[in-house]
């Protein structure tokens, strides 16, 4: 309920005041949403599961984030940037899917 | 698929897990706490920036699509006006052209007609059969009547004219200009100077060597008829000057040295 409200709000929040990001930043933005998806679905297997903990979803989160925009960065530098970001997705992506998955068999035990 | 096993494996980040196993029994409700809340805003605002950037970079392609394709509009445009402009210029240097050949055309007639003209003038060099003629005076002549005389070759040059030669030059040994023939015009003077005779103010002595392009066949039959002929056979006869003529297959004339013309102009009509 909480986490809603605070979703809720972020996207009022952003909507409303739509904050300027420094275009340094611009191309880390997909990959660090998408991080951070990954890291809101792992919290809410993990509250259905029963074994949520705040602090380990603030550390999941920020890591997540910080660490998917560090090795998009650390690939544009080496040049490989658009194959890293590539790598990056398709890690997350399967994580979003088997969490995804084990949300819904909680859900409609199924 | 090791690797691809690990990831699906592990989807769940393990710290929950870990943090819940050292949890006591019953110790405390696993709620969200305000942490939770801040995070979510966070996440809440992320989404809602991302997906304002690329609200906003959409319209930016669509606008540049819309650039791209009046471009390619215009340039086109543009192409195709140079290829009409091309087509008109092709058209332009068709024409000139076939001016261009018609021009060149005639002035191909006109050079011809020139280098026809030039060959009787005497303005360009002739190359073709005749005779050649050499005259002298008589061996140890005792007079002036013994040695050829000016109006001797006037009468000689007078019957080759006649005879239908096309062509004459004198060769003379000439005294000041090198060996060179002497090319008769209508303009030609062959006149005494003391004891030498000039040909357009150039002297030459004896022996005096004509060179007249004309039919070789014919040349000497049709100069023995005429009056000229019959005076050098006199000349020969009485007075013992030496006449010689042979019948030439290739004699090359130049052009005359002076043809300038001081007085006389084409009519304005003609012009």
């Amino acid at each position: 309920m909480i986490a809603g409200l605070g979703l809720l709000l972020g996207v009022v929040l952003g909507l409303l005041l739509q904050p300027q990001v420094p275009p340094s930043l611009q191309p880390y933005l997909p990959i660090a949403v998408v991080a951070a998806l990954d890291a809101v679905f792992g919290a809410l297997r993990a509250f259905l599961d029963g074994i949520f903990d705040d602090k380990v979803f603030v550390v999941s989160f920020v890591s997540n984030v910080l660490i998917a925009a560090l090795i998009v960065y650390l690939g544009d530098k080496l040049g490989v940037g658009g194959q890293l970001s590539t790598g990056v997705i398709v890690v997350l992506g399967i994580r979003i899917f088997s969490n995804v998955a084990a949300i819904r068999r909680h859900l409609f035990h199924a | 698929m090791g690797l691809l096993n690990y990831i699906t494996a592990h989807s769940l980040d393990e710290d929950y897990a870990h943090v819940s196993a050292q949890r006591t029994e019953g110790d405390r409700p696993v709620r969200p706490g305000s942490a939770a809340l801040v995070v979510m805003l966070l996440f809440g605002l992320l989404v809602a920036i991302a997906g304002i950037r690329t609200a906003h970079n959409a319209p930016v392609s669509q606008t540049n699509h819309a650039e791209l394709v009046t471009q390619i509009k215009a340039r086109s445009a543009k192409v195709d006006a140079r290829r009409r402009q091309i087509e008109a210029v092709q058209a332009d240097i068709r024409t000139l052209q076939a001016q261009y050949s018609q021009a060149t055309a005639e002035g191909q007639s006109l050079s011809t007609q020139l280098g026809r003209l030039g060959v009787r003038v005497g303005s360009v060099p002739v190359h073709g059969p005749g005779v050649r003629i050499v005259v002298d005076d008589a061996p140890n002549a005792p007079s002036a009547r013994y040695r050829v005389q000016a109006t001797d070759l006037q009468v000689l040059v007078n019957a080759l004219w006649l005879s239908g030669a096309e062509a004459i030059a004198i060769n003379g040994q000439a005294k000041s200009f090198g060996a060179e023939p002497e090319r008769l015009t209508a303009r030609s003077a062959i006149r005494e100077a003391g004891s030498a005779i000039t040909v357009d103010y150039r002297s030459l002595s004896a022996p005096y060597v004509i060179t007249a392009i004309g039919n070789p066949n014919q040349l000497p039959a049709r100069f023995a008829d005429t009056r000229g002929g019959s005076t050098w056979f006199d000349l020969q006869a009485a007075f013992g000057l030496r006449f010689h003529m042979t019948s030439e297959e290739s004699l090359t004339l130049p052009a005359a040295h002076r043809l300038s013309l001081h007085f006389a102009t084409t009519p304005e009509k003609l012009r």
